[in-house]
């Protein structure tokens, strides 16, 4: 097969504002070829000079030193522009700003009206890529009416329209729900292995790298690693060091490895975890109890939030008339984290909008520790539920981080030793160091900006914290640290923390209880373990289970005995150490 | 919510009226828009208004859907008139205190106040039959002659069109900053109006950001699109100028020349 892309020693400097200032190196030395019809999935955390890279690939930038050459052609070259961009497409990261038109039709068809194609053809291409990427119902659609996981369909069938050898998607699937994910994922397969169409998706999701032919794994600018997933996935440490993580099957097994349990290749697919898996343990051993659950220190019997068939319906009265709530009665106990899963609209953030009285019922009560949230007292109610909305750093706006952090604060009228005391332990908590105060929020790394705007909320002392999606669009590590500092807040000053997320892995992993929701109903509201025993329910709601709990019941079906629900890498852990331990038992090796 | 506005938004259809050239649309919006303002007698008033009406029936749009856009405008409308009521001399039917009502000019402001509906009508008509889309392929084509003398006719098309598809967009997300800072203990609804004014910056400064980044990368979303302006560029739906263009212009003449035609005889 013939390359399509070959980079050849590239650096890439982004030259700053000001003259002072030295020029920032995005990719340092970076050489790859890329052969026709693979599909490549680029792995690194954010800021490790992905996206510089896409841009360099679509000669939206060109290289400060080296050449990259697309399908034979030099992208430093000026006349050979629009061939380049016509043999590689690039989809970007949010589906909002790449929709041109105000139809559907229309923005696919955008592409092939600027290479001048005739009317007819273009006729022919729009219906023909809206056809692959399933969206011919939707021609006459206008794009904010779509979903996520639509927009990017559409996204990508704009740029089937022109026809290209190959795809570059810069971090197209950060922004969408799992099912959008699963939407874009499978039909970039069937680009792939159907049309042969050369892929490269950047992305941290490791799951998605899987699928790929080849990963590459950057690190400050550098290409780190490169190789099949398998090959990848066995550099557990080297992934770790890069802020980055590996399937969860993958660490289960590198665990276990690591304690002399099994031998061999680490697994990559979940399925290919369930067989390693069962060549390590025999059925009749397993299955003996280990108490897998979370040691229950700590006990929640006072409720902090009463909720009393809560109804909201939008737009009451007109054609737009929608119950986004019904009839849900619920209690949040004090000291508990509590996660609220469910699909895209199925009401989650309605409803946690209610408890800090954004929203009104439109019929039903609310109680935030002895306060109505129909009272008059507003201001009060924000202050003890504090409300973090999804990318909360797109609300930041002042001069510097440290008036930012202390906007809602300085309306609360407290003595200056109070407010001081508040904010240090504020960015003490979240690990922002004290010059940062001085700098303007926009100076900041995505990263930053997420905790200067979760330490505006933090700082007014809030009983309830509510974050919807607070991982949203971070790296893994990212992710870790957001949740490790709820977790602190949680136990240290027994906050009551509310999460709604789509990661299944993550409510398993860190919440007490979980609230199903589903076309406005509550559906359950139990332990994690409980919930997510509902395999069936679940399912017919189109919601995820985590990972471990899927290859558990896996080995279940096929006549393994494990009776706890297992949700954690660390649980499966000991319920394999466990069913061992018996087999291993009579003889008294410990191993 | 602020977010789901449709005044005057496109509904599909396949009458005359949605087949129609663009600017043939156009065109005769702004000629009935200028005929609303020259009529004057009662006469012309009836006409004008069985022919809004006929061209509501022919579009397939409800009526009720039509007159929708005239809701939110009603206050407006209402108080414009009722000013007129006041301010117009001659014989005086009675008198509130010092202000005296006149039948000429309560006369008027009636007329005033169906002519701002017809208007209103005329002109959502239009909207509501025409896709952006075609609106703005019509508005490009209309300018096109004038590139000659240095007017950006494809540039000011694209700008309106991108301005269109962005509305929705960016009303949503000032609904999600507001939300945002209101629960960061912001407070939109209290104080004087200075106060008030000053509370928005909040929300006007990450809505600036913001839209802002969004004009960056659409703008590299395009680019990497290929685009490069008019330039060798063609269209998918080519706007054309079709026999029921003419026809149409045809019954407008003919209406025109009825309505207005009695005027030169007498």
């Amino acid at each position: 097969m013939k390359e399509i892309i070959k980079l050849s020693d590239v650096t890439y400097e982004y030259r700053s504002q000001s003259e002072e200032r030295p020029p920032v190196r995005a990719l340092d030395h970076i050489s790859e070829e890329i052969t026709e019809g693979q599909f490549i999935v680029v792995l690194g955390r954010n800021g490790s000079g992905k996206s510089t890279m896409a841009r360099l690939l679509n000669a939206l930038l060109v290289p400060t030193e080296g050449t990259v050459i697309v399908d034979g052609f030099d992208t430093s070259r000026e006349e050979v522009l629009w061939d380049i961009r016509k043999t590689l497409g690039m989809v970007f990261q949010n589906p909002d700003n790449q929709l041109v038109a105000t139809t559907v039709e229309e923005d696919i068809a955008f592409g092939p009206e600027n290479l001048g194609v005739p009317s007819e053809e273009i006729r022919k291409r729009v219906d023909s890529a809206a056809a692959t990427v399933g969206m011919a119902d939707f021609l006459k659609h206008s794009p904010h009416m779509l979903s996520g996981g639509q927009k990017q369909r559409v996204a990508i069938a704009g740029i089937l329209a022109m026809e290209p050898k190959c795809i570059v998607l810069d971090e197209a699937t950060s922004m969408l729900d799992p099912k959008g994910r699963r939407e874009v994922l499978n039909l970039l397969l069937t680009l792939n292995r159907e049309k042969g169409m050369t892929i490269i998706l950047i992305t941290h999701h490791m799951d998605e790298a899987i699928h790929a032919h080849r990963v590459l794994v950057m690190q400050a600018g550098r290409l780190i690693l490169h190789g099949t997933p398998r090959e990848i996935f066995s550099r557990v440490e080297t992934l770790k060091e890069a802020g980055l993580d590996v399937p969860h099957v993958t660490a289960l097994l590198y665990r276990l490895k690591q304690k002399g349990i099994g031998v061999g290749e680490l697994p990559v697919s979940t399925e290919e975890g369930i067989r390693s898996l069962e060549s390590l343990i025999s059925r009749e051993g397993s299955g003996n109890k280990v108490n897998l659950l979370r040691p229950a220190g700590r006990e929640h019997s006072e409720s902090i939030v009463k909720i009393k068939n809560l109804t909201h319906t939008y737009m009451p009265g007109t054609a737009y008339e929608r119950k986004a709530l019904d009839d849900i009665s619920m209690e949040i106990k004090r000291g508990e984290i509590l996660g609220i899963i469910g699909h895209t609209g199925s009401g989650k953030s309605t409803l946690v909008q209610h408890l800090n009285g954004i929203l009104k019922p439109t019929s039903g009560e609310i109680e935030v520790d002895g306060l109505s949230t129909g009272g008059k007292s507003l201001k009060e109610l924000r202050q003890k539920v504090g409300l973090i909305f999804q990318y909360p750093e797109h609300q930041l706006f002042e001069e510097t981080v440290y008036k930012d952090i202390t906007f809602g604060l300085s309306k609360m009228m407290l003595p200056k030793e109070e407010c001081d005391k508040r904010l240090k332990d504020a960015i003490q908590l979240l690990g922002l160091s004290e010059e940062l105060l001085e700098k303007s929020p926009f100076e900041l790394s995505g990263g930053q900006k997420r905790r200067v705007a979760i330490a505006g909320v933090l700082v007014m002392n809030p009983k309830v914290l509510i974050l919807d999606e607070p991982t949203a669009g971070l790296d893994p590590k990212g992710s870790r640290e957001v949740f490790n500092i709820l977790k602190t807040l949680n136990h240290e000053h027994d906050t009551t923390i509310i999460i709604i997320s789509h990661n299944m892995d993550d409510i398993a992993a860190y919440c007490d209880r979980v609230a199903v929701l589903s076309k406005g109903r509550l559906e359950m509201l139990d332990t994690p373990a409980k919930v997510f025993s509902h395999v069936d329910a679940l399912k017919a709601l189109d919601l995820d289970i985590p990972v471990m709990t899927q290859v558990f019941l896996a080995l279940n079906q096929k006549g393994y005995g494990f009776e706890d629900i297992v949700l954690t890498v660390s649980a499966a852990e000991k319920a394999i150490m466990g069913s061992l331990g018996t087999m291993k038992g009579g003889d008294g090796h410990d191993r | 919510m602020i977010g789901n506005i449709t005044l005057g938004q496109y509904i599909p259809g396949e009458s005359v009226l949605h087949r129609l050239d663009p600017r043939t649309k156009l065109i005769w919006t702004a000629i009935l828009m200028v005929a609303v303002f020259i009529m004057d007698s009662w006469q012309e008033y009836v006409m004008m208004g069985a022919f809004i009406l006929l061209l509501i029936f022919t579009s397939n749009i409800p009526v009720k859907h039509s007159l929708k856009g005239i809701k939110p405008l009603l206050f407006i409308l209402a108080l414009t008139a009722v000013l007129n009521i006041f301010f117009f001399p001659g014989t005086a039917l009675f008198t509130i205190g010092p202000v005296k009502v006149t039948y000429e000019g309560l006369i008027a402001a009636v007329k005033l106040f169906i002519r701002l509906v017809m208007l209103i009508m005329a002109a959502s008509l239009m909207t509501l039959t025409t896709t952006p889309m075609a609106m703005t392929d019509g508005i490009e084509k209309m300018l096109k002659p004038l590139e000659k003398i240095g007017v950006p006719a494809h540039e000011i098309a694209m700008m309106m069109a991108i301005a269109l598809r962005f509305i929705p967009t960016l009303m949503e997300e000032t609904e999600r900053i507001m939300k945002a800072q209101a629960s960061r203990g912001a407070d939109f609804d209290t104080g004087s109006i200075f106060k008030r004014v000053k509370s928005f910056i909040p929300v006007l400064v990450p809505l600036f950001i913001s839209a802002f980044k969004r004009a960056d990368e659409l703008a590299e979303a395009m680019e990497s699109r290929c685009y490069r302006g008019s330039k060798g560029r063609t269209r998918m739906k080519q706007i054309s100028f079709t026999t029921l263009d003419l026809k149409a212009s045809l019954v407008g003449l003919i209406f025109v020349a009825l309505v207005f035609g009695t005027r030169i005889i007498f």
